[in-house]
């Protein structure tokens, strides 16, 4: 996974809390959950785009469409997964300063409004 | 006068002025103050040790909170188990990134490598989160409002120093993001 690309050893801690780090073992039963990033009046528009990129691994398009996402609507469902895999990301986005909150992805929209993005992730 | 950030042969490089710098190393420092750890007396040091602490909660400063937020937007006994397994090694690993950033402060020249850079961004970010907590930067408007303070010859009160030193620092992340953005493209 992108994780460890993105995170050099010297930032690698905030995965190593003992149980968090047996995500491989989790597949398509699990139910999937939501990585949301929040807007707030501080963190730069660059910087988010290219935490995005840097860690997510994602193109400078993707990365710039999700970050304008949070900036214009507030937020943003920027990764899908097990619990645990949201969970570790939510734990890298606040290291970097994004504010990321978990949610369980409900079928129906979870009022992020868009609708996209569903399962879109490999 | 500081110079941006640049990205180039030798990697990212910027140049600070020492009083500038001095600044930033104070800034670094009150930032890894904040996210000391408390010592607890009857703490568990094997718990300690993998990074447990059964007895954090979420921060009642609102500065500190911001930069150890709950996981879960509405689910605070969710967010207060998540935060005893992950506080303690985020707090660590903000730490050692504003530590980090602060001891390259040492030459007038940065030269920072694709790890320095990270660390660099991130402690800054870090130190406008806090600062803007003080400013009491809520929206878009105040951000705004802040930004119109850049004339030194102005800062008569904390308030004015404050939104100049955060001026400052954005301006250095910013400049410093570009030339990680302009590093990714190579």
């Amino acid at each position: 996974m992108t994780l460890s690309v993105a995170l050099g050893p010297d930032t690698q801690e905030s995965t190593q809390t003992g149980t968090v780090t047996s995500t491989d073992v989790l597949s398509a039963p699990d139910i999937p959950w939501n990585l949301v990033i929040w807007n707030d009046p501080v963190n730069l528009m660059s910087y988010v785009s290219y935490v995005f990129r840097s860690y997510f691994g994602y193109s400078e398009a993707k990365a710039n469409k999700l970050m304008l996402e949070v900036h214009k609507k507030g937020r943003s469902i920027v990764a899908h997964g097990s619990k645990e895999q949201v969970e570790q990301h939510a734990v890298a986005m606040h290291g970097y300063g994004l504010w990321a909150t978990v949610e369980k992805a409900t079928g129906g929209g979870s009022g992020s409004g868009s609708g996209k993005g569903k399962g879109k992730r490999g | 006068m500081a110079k941006a950030f640049k990205y180039g042969v030798k990697g990212i490089t910027g140049y600070l002025e020492p009083a500038e710098r001095e600044l930033l190393r104070s800034l670094f420092g009150d930032v890894v103050s904040m996210l000391e750890p408390e010592e607890r007396a009857n703490q568990d040091p094997l718990a300690a040790l993998v990074g447990l602490d059964a007895e954090a909660r979420e921060p009642s400063d609102r500065a500190l909170r911001r930069l150890l937020p709950n996981v879960s937007k509405n689910d605070d006994a969710a967010s207060l188990e998540f935060r005893r397994y992950t506080e303690r090694s985020l707090r660590e690993s903000k730490m050692g990134a504003l530590k980090a950033a602060s001891l390259g402060l040492d030459k007038d020249e940065l030269v920072l490598t694709p790890s320095d850079a990270r660390h660099w961004s991130m402690a800054l970010n870090d130190v406008r989160l806090v600062l803007a907590e003080r400013l009491d930067i809520r929206d878009d408007e105040d951000a705004g409002h802040v930004h119109l303070m850049q004339d030194w010859s102005q800062a008569e009160d904390v308030e004015s120093y404050l939104a100049l030193v955060y001026n400052f620092t954005t301006w250095l992340q910013e400049s410093l993001v570009q030339a990680m953005l302009q590093s990714l493209e190579t």
